[in-house]
């Protein structure tokens, strides 16, 4: 610990409160569950920004958001005047609306009359006030002169030296403390705050106790805010500073998931809590003390809960949310039972006779949807698949030369597995000298970086190499070079990066027992197959597609790769898969467990690019010599099915009517100074979980996630409730995130991207300073001219029993949080392949009609 | 050589102003038909850049008749600049085409980046001072246009209205300078400009005062110490006019004092001002860049720190190497801030395989003091000592201590003969690189601008040492830094040294007291 010696003495000054010390520890509890988490940007994926209300309503969610933080999670109501005025949402949506929120209007015309008008300009009073709140407001709205903004400001900068994970070569000092004690210790020295004005900042800082919790406590108690609005004002300070609390949320996951204990973010609490408590003192003008009582009486008159119905305005805007989500179920609902579905019943058991020539097994991603239905009309005889892009293993895939690397699956589970990559055929010297090769070219790049960028040399590089970068700036401009080296074949030879693949064989690699015994092998494999519902009539190739992303520049990169592999490509996952199932030793073992996988049958494990639509297939040279014919013939089938994905994509791209599409996208891929290489997500709106045959013949424009799903193979439901608990929870966190950066991209969603600044590069700012952003860029929902994104929470179809999904629900609380607070709408398909039921509430379904 | 041919190459700038004299409503209208006639212009300005240089390298300087308040000039620097800034330009235009895509004001971005880009081309070819600070304050409104370019973001709002002050100072400056100019030589045209401070026996009072003027005025636009807060805070405008700024605009100071070496040069006084300023904010911004966090705030501090070296090296007498620092530090600058992003991809790739550990600072300070004496040594033995060539041995020295921190970067941890060999022969390389391209910049820019000059005196000497003495310094600091960056002491420097020492703070607050926004 640093020597605060002066403070100590002052920290008597500020005696320890009488509060209910346990009812703090509830109160900061609360509001430190509301933020939800923010992966690093190395490692992007998507979060539901709502984590912490799915225990409650969707509808009170609004309600609290707009009470406590101040922002809105429904559109603007010109939204949905537009969308009424273009047809998009029938009268008979309004009504089934209107019946849900009845006090939104006396009838759908009254509705109407309500969505033409603009909302009324909410009174600030009904909410808690933060100290730098009310002296912004006292300030008559100087936005320049915001002492929010400055705190915000300064808050980050502290967070963003603290948490810097190698951009600033002199390290903030004080990084191996707690957080909230290495604030401290800064800001003995720091003459910001008093610089600009904010007197006795540092000695109203040491005067609070060095223990965060009891800090939190002494300002609560200082402000005199009223009991029943503690919570409420912590989440509101917390909000204030949202990015980096989500960050540092994320820190504390990360270690829950291991089992450990991480107060970090009590700890950020406690940083803004001081500094309300210094704004606090440094007033003591008869002006603010007589407004800030003023807010603290109005905190101690809040309601307890939250009501919608209490704001008529929100009760509008809800049901037309409603109306919107309904009258695009309508129309989804009459796809799914388009003609083709309709005129041709399905037989069960649905595979046909015959051998198929290929299946493919696809991450249930929605951009595999327009490239499966493009597989099937490539080869129309093909099975395809949906499974979870990780295939089933949990892995942490160590790149060669280091010791530890990403977990590659979703970020719900912790790896079970360690799999390193290496260098395929190649000798133990060669290996080495491979290995050895790189981490010099890492030393002496590192002697280089710093060179650049140390304070005086970064003169004698600027001179001697500057001129270099003309040619580089060229490059890079027509799309040659890639600004940076690949980082994951960085420092390799370009003749070895095509042999670099992961390794399977069990064995220690720095100590660590990577790759799979056979036992563990088996087990994996039959699970695999069990979850993907394909134990019987293998066809000659069976491809297991992961999928990741080509961009350049992209500091949002990892967030277009497969979530379902933490953020990484799935192209490690898709191989050791493929690996595994080839193993002779496995498929006798399955075949120990009924699970008959014919000799001729091979695995291949695949990469889709989701920017260019390129599937690669790996592992060539092991495929045994009778299957290289067909595998000839599938090489012509994705190339087409690759130009027939790419053609249906190029409209959303801009490139609609364009000869040359297939150059056009692998361009977009490269160029640097794209902000919209692919879209992602966006546009997703429905899960669904059946046989393929339900859905083969319908187009889902690219809107769907789809698991494949046979309920009479599952016996006991174990599948469906994996299905449930895990990948349809991760597709509400996309849909969320989605739906989140859409309706308000400047709370939930990370802001313009011209304008991004990566801080710490673990994420980024929007501009010089501010918060840390959140959620996804603007341009990922945005073409300029209207949202890609329609701002729908997800709708989940499942092919199951009535009773098996309830039994599920009842048995797991996140995904019954989910479902009955409306944070997604749940759809039954019955075994016709007609959806007849939709979910009311607590186990009750409504017939569809 | 006269020639009235040389008008043609307004064409490139004139299609450039064309553009961005558009309203923004009509520009808004046709954003990509905006970026591709931009392009166009950009890419043609380039190319005749590219064949006027060849022309001059062949041909020699060109100028165009004087007529009143307008004429080109176009000799060795002008063709480095003009290249170095249509090049520039061109590459920023075609990355704010597809950047900008879908922005409801691309077309109004379209239109302002064309016409400061003109406005800076037109201040390059000027061939008389009425036409130089007319483009001089028409680049301060493009840029500033630029900087506001989403204007409800408060934190641009603050750093333009720093920045409108700054060079409001700075046009002042010019101006006086201007009319001090044209009274005392009786023409704003640079032939007699040049003619006239050629054929001075002795410096008169009122070139000291002019001198003045124009180290002031390029002070100020090249965001010098203490003025130098609006640059770290323009980040609130898209990528690619970070980089314009950096790569093109920023250098108009530099630009400035090249131009009229030939008069700044005969003020000692303004000259000693000139190393005194530029030395200290180079190192002051490269130290401040090693605490910053965020890339884009740390690339700010790194321009802030060349600019300050490049002035230094103009108030060492160093004209071509000044020169070279320019043109060098603009392509390192903006690929830098175009490639911003890629710094995720640098971290992912950045893992470390050893523990980093840091030389020793003893071991350090004796390579360091090693070092100075070698240069000492040789530059008085090759007649380059601190008093004949002051600017020669300063710049070596400088340039000597960066390569001593590339070797002990590379030897201190685990020494290892492939990497040492490997940064030996990069050292060697960076060596030649060096001394080839400042041997080559002084030939190329004999007639441009003057040679080396030799101390001017004392004060001259004093500043010499402190520059050398202060880099030396820091070069030891840094390798200090990872060892000892636990005591209070150091923590309390880091702090400081991470607030910029609160100047741009106290510069905020001024900022807000005299100039607060209504409602």
């Amino acid at each position: 610990m640093l020597d605060l010696a002066p403070a100590e003495a002052a920290a008597e000054a500020i005696a320890k409160p009488l509060r209910d010390a346990a009812a703090l520890d509830t109160a900061i509890a609360a509001a430190c569950h509301r933020i939800a988490p923010l992966w690093p940007l190395k490692h992007f994926v998507a979060v539901n920004p709502f984590l912490g209300f799915s225990g409650q309503s969707f509808a009170t969610t609004c309600a609290t958001m707009r009470r406590v933080a101040r922002v809105d999670m429904l559109m603007p109501r010109t939204f949905y005047r537009d969308a009424l005025a273009n047809g998009l949402i029938s009268d008979a949506a309004l009504a089934k609306a209107l019946a849900a929120t009845p006090q939104a209007a006396a009838s759908v015309d009254a509705l109407k009359t309500a969505a033409a008008r603009d909302p009324a300009p909410r009174p600030p009073s009904a909410v808690v006030a933060t100290v730098a709140e009310v002296l912004d407001r006292l300030a008559s709205g100087d936005r320049l002169a915001s002492r929010t903004a400055f705190m915000v400001d300064e808050i980050s900068k502290f967070c963003a030296g603290y948490f810097d994970e190698g951009q600033a070569s002199w390290k903030q000092p004080g990084r191996n403390l707690p957080p909230y004690a290495a604030w401290r210790a800064v800001t003995v020295h720091d003459r910001n705050p008093e610089t600009m004005g904010i007197t006795g900042f540092r000695a109203a800082i040491a005067g609070l106790p060095a223990d965060p919790v009891d800090a939190i406590a002494a300002v609560v108690d200082k402000l005199g805010i009223p009991d029943h609005a503690v919570v409420d004002y912590l989440h509101r300070a917390l909000f204030d500073i949202g990015g980096w609390a989500a960050y540092v949320r994320y820190l504390v996951w990360d270690n829950g998931l291991y089992g450990r204990a991480d107060d970090r973010l009590v700890q950020l609490l406690a940083i803004r809590m001081a500094w309300g408590y210094a704004l606090w003192r440094e007033r003591a003008d008869a002006d603010f003390r007589a407004a800030w009582s003023a807010a603290m009486t109005a905190a101690a008159a809040l309601p307890q809960v939250d009501l919608p119905a209490d704001d008529p305005d929100l009760c509008v805007d809800l049901a037309l949310q409603d109306a919107y989500e309904i009258a695009y179920q309508a129309r989804l609902l009459f796809r799914l039972a388009g003609p083709a579905g309709s005129a041709e019943p399905f037989l069960w058991p649905r595979r046909s006779t015959g051998r198929k020539p290929v299946q493919a097994a696809f991450c249930i991603d929605v951009r595999s949807e327009v490239y499966r239905r493009a597989f099937e009309v490539a080869c129309p005889a093909a099975e395809t698949i949906g499974f979870a892009g990780f295939f089933g293993y949990p892995i942490e895939y160590v790149p060669i030369g280091r010791d530890t690397g990403g977990a590659q699956c979703p970020v719900l589970l912790t790896p079970a597995f360690t799999v390193s990559e290496a260098v395929t055929g190649a000798t133990p010297e060669e290996e080495t000298e491979i290995l050895g090769l790189r981490l010099l070219r890492r030393r002496a790049g590192k002697a280089w970086k710093s060179f650049k960028l140390s304070a005086v040399s970064s003169f004698t590089y600027v001179e001697a190499a500057g001129l270099l970068f003309a040619a580089k700036l060229l490059g890079d401009s027509i799309g040659l070079t890639r600004p940076v080296n690949d980082p994951n074949t960085d420092g390799l030879d370009a003749m070895v990066i095509p042999r670099v693949g992961p390794q399977l064989e069990a064995r220690i690699v720095a100590g660590r027992p990577t790759g799979f015994t056979l036992h563990q092998a088996l087990t994996q494999a039959e699970a695999v197959l069990r979850g993907m519902s394909l134990t019987s009539d293998f066809a000659r190739l069976v491809l297991l597609v992961g999928h990741g992303s080509t961009t350049a520049n992209n500091p949002h990169a990892s967030g277009l790769d497969c979530g379902a592999c933490g953020g990484h490509t799935g192209e490690a996952n898709a191989r050791v898969a493929a690996g595994i199932l080839n193993d002779p030793e496995v498929r006798l073992g399955l075949r120990g467990k009924g699970i008959e996988i014919p000799t001729d049958c091979w695995f291949l494990g695949c990469l889709h690019d989701t920017t260019t639509d390129e599937v690669t297939i790996f592992d060539q040279d092991t495929v045994p010599g009778e299957a290289q014919a067909a595998l000839r013939e599938l090489r012509g089938w994705l190339a087409r099915a690759s130009a027939l994905a790419r053609a249906e994509r190029a409209p959303l791209l801009g490139l609609g009517g364009i000869a040359n599409v297939d150059d056009e996208v692998l361009a977009r891929s490269r160029d640097w100074a794209q902000v919209r290489p692919e879209w992602g997500l966006a546009g997703n709106a429905a899960f669904i979980a059946a046989p393929r045959s339900f859905t083969r013949s319908v187009d889902l424009g690219g809107r769907a996630f789809l698991h494949s799903y046979d309920w009479q193979a599952d016996s006991g439901f174990g599948v469906l409730t994996l299905i449930m608990t895990a990948p349809l929870v991760v597709a509400s966190w996309i849909n969320l995130q989605y739906y989140g950066s859409t309706v308000n991209n400047r709370a939930f969603g990370s802001g313009n991207k011209v304008l991004h600044n990566v801080v710490g590069t673990l994420g980024v700012l929007e501009g010089n300073a501010g918060d840390l952003k959140v959620g996804l860029p603007w341009q990922s929902v945005h073409d300029g001219q209207r949202f890609i994104h329609e701002p729908l929470r997800l709708n989940a179809f499942i092919a199951a029993p009535l009773e098996a999904m309830n039994a599920v629900i009842a048995g797991h609380q996140g995904i019954r949080e989910l479902i009955e607070n409306r944070w997604l709408n749940l759809f039954a398909i019955g075994d016709d392949g007609v959806v007849a039921h939709r979910y009311d509430r607590d186990g009750e379904w409504l017939a569809v009609g | 050589m006269i020639s009235p041919l040389l008008w043609l190459l307004l064409a490139g700038p004139c299609a450039l102003l064309l553009i961005g004299l558009l309203p923004a409503a009509r520009a808004n209208a046709i954003p990509m038909v905006m970026a591709a006639r931009a392009q166009l212009a950009a890419i043609a300005t380039f190319m005749s850049a590219l064949g006027m240089a060849v022309h001059t390298a062949v041909a020699g300087a060109v100028r165009t008749p004087v007529l009143p308040g307008v004429g080109l000039w176009f000799d060795s620097l002008t063709a480095v600049m003009f290249l170095l800034v249509s090049f520039v330009g061109a590459v920023v235009v075609n990355y704010s085409r597809n950047y900008l895509a879908g922005d409801a004001d691309h077309g109004r971005f379209t239109k302002w980046l064309a016409f400061t880009l003109a406005a800076v081309l037109i201040l390059i070819i000027s061939g008389n001072l009425v036409q130089f600070a007319i483009a001089w304050v028409a680049t301060s409104v493009g840029l500033n246009q630029l900087l506001l370019f989403y204007r409800d973001r408060p934190a641009a709002i603050l750093a333009a209205r720093k920045k409108f002050i700054a060079s409001r100072i700075g046009d002042l400056c010019l101006v006086g300078a201007i009319v001090l100019l044209g009274r005392t030589f009786g023409g704003l045209d640079y032939a007699t400009l040049f003619a006239g401070a050629g054929a001075l026996a002795a410096t008169p009072g009122v070139i000291h005062v002019v001198a003045a003027l124009l180290v002031i005025a390029a002070l100020l636009k090249s965001a010098q110490f203490p003025l130098h807060g609006w640059l770290i805070e323009v980040m609130e405008t898209p990528t690619p006019v970070s980089a314009l700024l950096h790569a093109g605009i920023i250098n108009a100071g530099g630009f400035l004092l090249l131009r009229f070496s030939a008069i700044v040069g005969l003020s000692a006084p303004s000259m000693d001002m000139l190393a005194l300023f530029g030395g200290f904010t180079a190192l002051f911004g490269s130290v401040v860049m090693l605490t910053q966090s965020s890339i884009k705030v740390a690339l700010a501090w790194s321009t802030i720190a060349q600019m300050g070296f490049m002035l230094l090296q103009c108030g060492l007498g160093a004209w071509s190497a000044a020169l070279l620092h320019i043109v060098a530090h603009s392509l390192y600058k903006a690929h830098a801030f175009l490639s911003s992003g890629s710094v995720v991809d640098l971290a992912r790739a950045s893992w470390s395989p050893s523990p980093g550990g840091q030389p020793h600072p003893a071991r350090m300070g004796i390579a360091v003091g090693l070092v100075l004496a070698v240069t000492l040594l040789v530059s008085t033995v090759f007649g380059a000592g601190i008093a004949e060539r002051p600017g020669v041995f300063a710049l070596g020295a400088i340039m000597l201590l960066g390569l001593t921190h590339l070797i002990a970067q590379a030897i201190d941890e685990r020494p290892n003969g492939f990497v040492m060999l490997r940064t030996l022969g990069l050292t060697m390389a960076v060596a030649a690189a060096w001394f080839g391209l400042q041997w080559l910049a002084a030939r190329l820019f004999v007639g441009a601008l003057p040679a080396d000059a030799a101390a001017r005196g004392p004060l001259t000497l004093a500043i010499v040492v402190l520059v050398v003495g202060g880099f030396a310094a820091v070069t030891i600091l840094q390798s200090t830094l990872a060892r000892a960056s636990g005591t209070p002491r150091w923590q309390a420097l880091h702090v400081h040294v991470s607030n910029g020492f609160y100047v741009n703070t106290i510069a905020n607050r001024l900022v807000l007291r005299l100039w607060p926004t209504g409602r």
